[in-house]
């Protein structure tokens, strides 16, 4: 898995690619967690690049989120391939999570005094 | 089945849950398993996955469990009207009514059942085998393990309203959807690392015509919204893997739409195909 972050004003774009599972999930919470302490808590996952997530891609995500809200921000998604919104709609994240089709509408989403 | 044993390091299970016909996309799954040599160490199956668990269980390859289907699976099981039910529901100042209640006369799947499983029992299986059913009085989930198979899944395909509750031992229980259409927690709970799923949303209707429809409609919305949150509920608080294997089907697939087996099957293998680089990597890791 490769994750990449690029700064764009007060937002973070993650960008992820491979798949987020038992072997790579630390490795992107490790990541995300990284930008959270350095108080980057706006923050998207540019999801584009992800073939696959399982349970413990889904705890990953759902680890971050937390973190990024404890401290004001949030964790959003853009541009979920199919397969895994499935994955995201069975295990009910699509209720938690805000997804956007892409990575300019997920900024966008947040304020712009973020 | 004809995977080698044991894959050293993690135990696999897999999981087949609700779903009717489309369950026989776990045979294209399991074609996949075999021919990468990845072994099963325990399987368990739910409503119509029951049945391809228990042919998963005793050994019966795919394309022997997708003959067997295709005689056991058929429309005729619902043609004929269970009578008595109907009457009890109708007058019941008349009739008093039964809990044994289904508007389906069931001798004939009861009778293919057995053609299809014999006398066999749990204890016959390669693997070990568990299937859910739902206690009909305390709304239980219930795992058999042992005695006749043909009693389990009877009970496991108990069709609220369709199939009669099924009696054994002097419970009486319905289909294992009603406590978890995909019941991923039973694997965990008997030490499953990593557990390699199938499950299905039930189909909603587009018009509710009739009595029963307007029932299948609740009770898919019902089925639905536990699938997801039980699912949601073992991603989050175990440390288990999760592989779910959602096959995408371009046509509808209905109760029995027998004839679609092939492209079901086709459909699971291509999930399966999918995530395969993933179980692999997740094989190896444990391995070293």
């Amino acid at each position: 898995m490769e994750i990449r972050s690029d700064k764009r004003g007060a937002v973070t774009v993650v960008s992820i690619e491979g798949s987020i599972d038992g072997t790579t999930a630390a490795d992107l919470v490790a990541a995300l967690r990284g930008q959270v302490t350095a108080g980057n808590v706006h923050l998207v996952a540019d999801m584009a690049g992800v073939d696959y997530t399982s349970s413990a891609g889904l705890r990953a995500l759902l680890e971050t989120v937390k973190e990024a809200r404890q401290h004001g921000g949030d964790l959003r998604l853009a541009a979920v391939r199919r397969e895994v919104l499935r994955v995201l709609e069975l295990s009910g994240f699509t209720s938690i999570l805000q997804v956007y089709p892409d990575v300019d509408s997920a900024s966008a989403s947040y304020p712009a005094s973020a | 089945m004809s995977t080698p044993p044991g894959t050293k390091g993690r135990r696999v299970a897999l999981v087949i849950g609700a779903g009717s016909v489309k369950c026989a996309a776990a045979l294209g799954l399991l074609k996949v398993l075999d021919r990468e040599g990845i072994a099963i160490d325990m399987v368990v199956g739910c409503s119509g996955g029951s049945l391809y668990a228990a042919f998963i269980g005793l050994g019966v390859g795919a394309t022997q469990a997708e003959e067997m289907t295709r005689r056991l699976w058929t429309r005729e099981l619902t043609k004929r009207r269970h009578y008595p039910s109907l009457l009890r529901a109708m007058l019941p100042q008349l009739f008093p009514f039964q809990e044994s209640f289904g508007l389906v006369d069931d001798r004939l799947i009861l009778q293919r059942l057995q053609t299809a499983f014999g006398d066999h029992t749990f204890e016959e299986a390669r693997i070990p085998l568990f299937l859910t059913a739902t206690d009909f009085h305390s709304g239980e989930q219930k795992v058999f393990s042992s005695g006749r198979l043909v009693d389990a899944i009877r009970a496991s395909i108990a069709i609220p309203y369709v199939f009669r509750p099924w009696s054994i031992d002097g419970r009486l229980y319905v289909d294992g959807f009603l406590t978890d259409p995909m019941p991923v927690g039973v694997a965990i709970k008997h030490g499953a690392d990593v557990i390699v799923t199938l499950g299905f949303e039930s189909p909603y209707q587009r018009k509710s015509t009739s009595v029963l429809r307007f029932a299948f409609q609740l009770s898919s919305i019902m089925s639905n919204n536990l699938l997801r949150a039980n699912y949601a509920f073992h991603n989050l608080a175990h440390h288990t893997e999760i592989l779910p294997i959602i096959p995408q089907f371009r046509e509808s697939i209905h109760l029995f739409d027998t004839d679609k087996i092939p492209y079901v099957i086709e459909e699971g293998e291509r999930a399966a195909e999918q995530q395969l680089p993933y179980l692999r990597r997740l094989l190896a890791a444990s391995e070293r």
